[in-house]
């Protein structure tokens, strides 16, 4: 496969949002900007894209590839929010440049350092790469659903993946927002966590909709982030991933 | 000199002029302020949706406008971002008043409630509690000890007596004899059944449930439970009713409201009215079927059986939202004795100002049926079905005191076992198809009153004909294998 | 005497700008009990009436509303117990009941009990009761189990940053009730507009 310009992934990435999310089929040629036209080019020779009627529409082959740009780039999102606490300061730039960093392979290893997130942090759906389907856990993970904890693992809320807001307003009336620190303590026959001082017993379908992040961010990008005094805890993250014994 | 005001906290700012534009429209009384109607339209709630509709119908179509604008501004549901802000200041606020002082190290009950949690040592502690706290207190004590005691003592020596001599003695006819002291009557049948075997077993009963309840095992169950009742169409919260349902299923009846969906509702209440004995209903039976430990595990088991059996049907037939599990888990506590006993002694009034105007309304229809013939008829038209599951004709009587009452018909079934009519397999067969039995005229009236006339209907209708199938198969396979009890 | 606030007034709340004739009709003063699942309200409103209402240690027993009268300082007012509920925003059943009762029968002081040692998961609602201009009073019970965790609060800083009275009470053993009912008292003498008659 070649080497893609940033700036032909990019329109890649505009045209599978338009099929897979808006439901356009193509793209008007007009719609796509002067500046635009060598990678159009050099896109159509790939055979990632067809011209018809002037209008520009996706191959087969161009949907995977247009497919992965867009996990990349959302990955690349969770990376920088869940990770790097970029909060507040997240912008499409910093995402778009850091997705054409992640080549294939690192993708895979990143989802999964990142517990095969479902949604971008703007609420978007990542597609699932080969990884996600596979669940593969590496040894080390930063981001994790409650359900791929091991017993007795604690961390702080990243973020939930809530389908309908039923569930979300469930997960909220527990207390369960981002920042709230969270510890798994029991996986089998339900899982049981306790967020704050209460405990809470869930069915594995909410337990997978928690994601919890593993380290504090360096840079804690969030006001949020005045936290309580936890004694002797900072100090193990910062040392160990292993589980904690109880 | 007044203290600091209330400030009510503030969004950002898109947020902050979305709702200062929704206040200003609203024109309408609500009872609260305009800036909370504002936020609950935001975060799109259906009735203060409706509540706006009508008290400001003029501007609604302008505030469901600046409502999808403020959608379509944010990526994550409005209602999420909102609590994001309020858990923020939530946060700020501890963080401001909260002093951490090194934490305590878990001490018995943390590591008790582990133990209550795990799979293992988990089913090991729910067998103790249902060997001790069923078995041992309510069926042993409760329905042997105390009901020996009051039924053939106070009531069979002194009271019964007494009470028929006086009858006897002032009212001189026959008929109204009977109405009080008769077979079925008022007083001999009726309070005695009620305080003799049904108030020992029921306060029993309530005393270990008060027990369970305030010590927060229950959440603890559910938690455990919550895979194989997800496979029955419940959530692991279906234990509160099932596990009350023990006690009186009337009153797990009206517990259901608590379930979050309706599905949940109509199969929990559908094996309530099934598969799950009463307590009256299971002292007797365990009293009648402690001779002989086969017999009663004969039972469990098909009662068992037939539960997750209908239960799996009925998920895959009723249709709904899946049933999700979410449930918090108090700290152990140690009941306090005040709170145990005062809590026995409000269910058992709630019990008794329900069942005892029953009771007696019970025995008068019967002995209204059995002056007019009317009784006769039923019973003879119940006993081909009673042969049918292999049962001796009398027993069709006890299965229409079991309409009146769960418990009546199971103390039907004492007395039948007691004058040695019933024994061995008939008495397996008979104790089970009693327990699926329709329910009691109470327990009817409030699933008619909670689900509607047309699921009561269809429990009552379905149930009915399943209870006898279900004795004549057991009937069929224990005389087939040759099982001797 | 130590005057509060009177929040919220407006919006169809009674208030007294309608001639002061006010509880002349003989209608107790209310106090609704509002708050989450398991939080202990019922053994409060039991505490305040004397009444008996079942009381377990599992979320989600109370179903039906009780109502008892409660003599607080030779006045009788009137107790309402509310189903548990997480937030304004109902989910189930039992909260719309309960916000039902927050928005119709407008009590003249809205008890909010919380479960001291969950503070951070216990405040959002008591933001969302003082964002809808109710006349909030904060509750926050076990402190025994709060302080056995580790837990300590400055009840008079929350007090200032809210805006609204806060109490500290261990319902079960009775402690910090009496302080309890005095504010209550307070309270709703404050927010009653008996003077103006």
């Amino acid at each position: 496969m070649m080497e893609l310009e940033e700036k032909a992934e990019e329109l890649l990435e505009t045209l599978w949002l338009g099929t897979e999310e808006r439901n356009e089929e193509s793209l008007p040629l007009e719609n796509i900007a002067e500046a635009e036209k060598e990678p159009l080019s050099q896109l159509l020779k790939a055979g990632y894209i067809a011209l018809s009627d002037d209008r520009v529409r996706l191959t087969e082959r161009g949907r995977t590839i247009a497919r992965n740009v867009v996990r990349r780039h959302r990955l690349a999102e969770r990376l920088l929010v869940d990770v790097l606490g970029t909060g507040g300061m997240l912008t499409h730039e910093k995402a778009c440049r850091f997705e054409h960093l992640l080549d294939r392979g690192l993708d895979e290893s990143i989802c999964a350092l990142l517990g095969h997130p479902k949604i971008c942090p703007h609420g978007k759906p990542i597609p699932p790469g080969k990884c996600c389907q596979l669940k593969r856990t590496p040894a080390r993970k930063l981001v994790s659903s409650l359900s791929q904890l091991a017993q007795g693992q604690m961390g702080k809320v990243a973020y939930v993946y809530a389908s309908e807001s039923g569930k979300l307003q469930k997960l909220m009336a527990m207390g369960i927002l981002p920042g709230a620190p969270i510890t798994l303590i029991q996986s089998f026959p339900s899982y049981v966590f306790k967020v704050g001082e209460t405990q809470f017993a869930v069915d594995k379908e909410i337990a997978d909709s928690i994601y919890v992040r593993l380290v504090e961010p360096e840079d804690a990008g969030e006001i949020i982030e005045k936290e309580l005094p936890e004694p002797g805890r900072k100090l193990r993250w910062r040392f160990g991933w292993w589980p904690r014994r109880k | 000199m007044s203290e600091a005001e209330a400030v009510p906290l503030r969004y950002d700012e898109f947020l902050e002029a979305a709702l200062s534009r929704i206040g200003g429209l609203l024109k309408g009384h609500y009872g609260i302020s305009r800036r909370a109607v504002g936020l609950l339209l935001l975060q799109g709630d259906p009735q203060m949706e409706r509540e706006v509709k009508k008290r400001d119908a003029a501007s609604y179509s302008l505030l469901q406008e600046i409502v999808s604008q403020a959608r379509a501004h944010y990526n994550q549901p409005l209602s999420y971002v909102i609590a994001l802000r309020r858990q923020q200041e939530a946060r700020r606020l501890v963080s401001a008043v909260v002093t951490l002082r090194g934490k305590r190290r878990p001490g018995f009950a943390e590591w008790l409630s582990r133990a209550m949690m795990h799979p293992v040592s988990g089913s090991l502690i729910l067998l103790l509690v249902l060997y001790f706290g069923l078995y041992q207190f309510v069926g042993v004590f409760g329905a042997g000890v105390v009901v020996d005691f009051i039924e053939g003592t106070v009531f069979g020596e002194w009271v019964n007596p007494w009470v028929t001599e006086l009858v006897r003695g002032f009212i001189p006819f026959q008929v109204l004899q009977d109405l009080f002291v008769g077979d079925y009557g008022v007083i001999t049948l009726g309070l005695s059944y009620a305080f003799a075997i049904i108030l020992p077993i029921v306060a029993t009963f309530f005393l270990v449930f008060s027990i369970i309840e305030d010590s927060g095992y229950l959440p603890r169950l559910a938690m455990l439970i919550d895979r194989v009742f997800k496979a029955i169409g419940l959530s692991g919260r279906a234990v509160i009713p099932m596990v009350l349902g023990f006690g009186c299923d009337t009153m797990a009846t009206i517990v259901t409201r608590t379930q979050e969906t309706r599905r949940e509702r109509i199969i929990t209440t559908l094996l309530l009215a099934l598969a799950i004995p009463c307590s009256a209903q299971l002292g007797v039976i365990f009293a009648i079927l402690s001779g002989s430990g086969m017999a009663l595990l004969i039972w469990a088991v098909t009662v068992a059986l037939v539960l997750l059996l209908v239960g799996y049907l009925a998920s895959k037939v009723i249709p709904g939202e899946r049933a999700s599990f979410y449930m918090e888990v108090p700290p152990l506590r140690l009941p306090k004795l005040t709170n145990i006993l005062a809590k026995t002694y409000s269910r058992l009034q709630w019990y008794f100002v329900e069942v005892l105007p029953l009771f007696i309304l019970a025995s008068v229809l019967l002995w209204l049926g059995d002056l007019s013939g009317l009784f006769g008829l039923v019973i003879g038209g119940l006993e081909p079905l009673v042969k049918f599951i292999g049962l001796p004709p009398e027993t069709a009587v006890v299965f229409l005191y079991g309409f009146f009452r769960r418990d009546f018909g199971a103390a039907g079934l004492y007395d039948l076992h007691s004058a040695g009519a019933l024994m061995g397999v008939p008495l397996v067969v008979a104790a089970v198809t009693l327990t699926l039995f329709i329910p009691c005229i109470a327990q009817l009236l409030v699933m008619w009153k909670e689900r509607g006339a047309k699921t009561a209907l269809a429990i009552a209708a379905f149930i009915f004909p399943f209870a006898f199938l279900i004795g004549f198969v057991l009937n069929l396979i224990l005389t087939r294998l040759g099982v001797s009890l | 005497m130590r005057l509060w606030p009177r929040i919220g007034r407006g919006f169809g709340r009674g208030g007294c700008h309608g001639g002061g004739v006010r509880l002349g009709d003989g209608r107790l003063r209310k106090v609704g009990v509002v708050g989450s699942p398991n939080v202990g309200k019922s053994v409060v409103f039991n505490n305040l009436t004397g009444a008996y209402v079942t009381v377990s240690n599992y979320p989600g027993t109370t179903v039906d509303i009780s109502r008892g009268k409660a003599k607080i300082d030779g006045e009788e007012i009137e107790i309402v117990d509310t189903p548990g509920m997480y937030s304004l925003l109902p989910i189930s059943e039992e909260e719309r009941v309960a916000r039902l009762i927050l928005f119709q029968e407008k009590p003249e002081v809205v008890l909010h009990v919380v479960d001291a040692k969950n503070l951070e998961r216990m405040l959002p609602l008591t933001l969302q009761l003082i964002e809808a201009g109710l006349p909030v009073m904060l509750d926050l019970n076990m402190m025994d189990e709060a302080e056995a965790a580790g837990i300590e609060i400055d009840v008079k800083r929350l007090e200032r940053e809210l805006g609204i009275p806060v109490v500290a009470t261990v319902a079960t053993t009775g402690r910090g009730m009496e302080t309890l009912r005095r504010r209550l008292a307070e309270y709703v003498r404050s927010r009653s507009c008996a003077v103006a008659v």
